[in-house]
């Protein structure tokens, strides 16, 4: 978590740009939220179920921890709306972005509970110290 | 039912692994929130899934709770959930995601 699916029209996003706006998608989630990339998942749909298209050639719906501010979710739907229209040369009535909130505590991962925002460091140097001190299999 | 979304990345579970994953999510359901699971199983195409900006192999199990869970009763329930997926997906504990969220939200 954040898990963020891009859900397009066939071939509106080309098969190449797919790992840009991946790449784009993580940096801008992490520069705004401060979140580890390790958090970051990013996976595309044509005609998917999830999120519906409606009328848009491409939708980005992005299931994010809850405690992001207002201005914080409308900078990542802006950035990452410009990151989709960029690659995918759409004009930007063509592609929308939103996220919903989720809280931490509703979600684990690498066996543990995700950290609240803001508590991602002490949760990796545990998580790690956890993995490191693991018997190998 | 129990609502529950899988998002797979294909060609990474096989059908024998994709029908023991469907049982066991739905007894899993069964057991602890009274109905069977009905399963939204999502496979993400070859070379459209993505974690940390790298290829993933990655599995995503969000599952719809049928009551408010405390966080003492939901932390083992997810921790089962995702020892059911990391078994039977034969995938390490950090490419599991489960997700168990409370109806109506």
């Amino acid at each position: 978590m954040p898990v963020y699916v891009v859900n397009s029209k066939p071939e509106t996003v080309p098969e190449p740009t797919k790992a840009l706006i991946a790449r784009d998608i993580t940096q801008i989630h992490c520069n705004v939220t401060g979140a580890p990339a390790k958090f970051v998942h990013v996976f595309f749909f044509e005609n998917g179920p999830i999120p519906p298209l409606g009328e848009q050639s491409a939708m980005v719906y992005g299931q994010i921890r809850s405690g992001r501010t207002d201005a914080q979710k409308a900078q990542i739907c802006s950035d990452m709306q410009a990151s989709v229209c960029k690659h995918a040369a759409l004009d930007p009535s063509e592609v929308q972005v939103f996220t919903t909130d989720t809280p931490a505590s509703w979600v684990m991962e690498g066996g543990d509970v995700l950290p609240e925002p803001g508590e991602e460091d002490a949760w990796l140097a545990a998580h790690e110290a956890k993995v490191a001190s693991a018997p190998s299999a | 039912m129990i609502q529950c979304l899988c998002v797979v990345q294909e060609g990474q579970i096989s059908a024998n692994q994709e029908a023991i994953l469907r049982t066991e999510t739905s007894d899993f359901a069964q057991r602890n929130f009274g109905a069977a699971a009905e399963i939204q199983w999502l496979q993400v195409p070859e070379g459209s899934g993505f974690t940390e900006g790298v290829p993933s192999t990655s599995v995503i199990v969000n599952m719809t709770a049928d009551r408010s869970l405390a966080p003492s009763e939901r932390e083992p329930l997810l921790r089962e959930l995702g020892q059911i997926w990391e078994r039977h997906a034969e995938r390490g504990p950090d490419e599991v995601v489960t997700a168990i969220r409370d109806p109506s939200v």
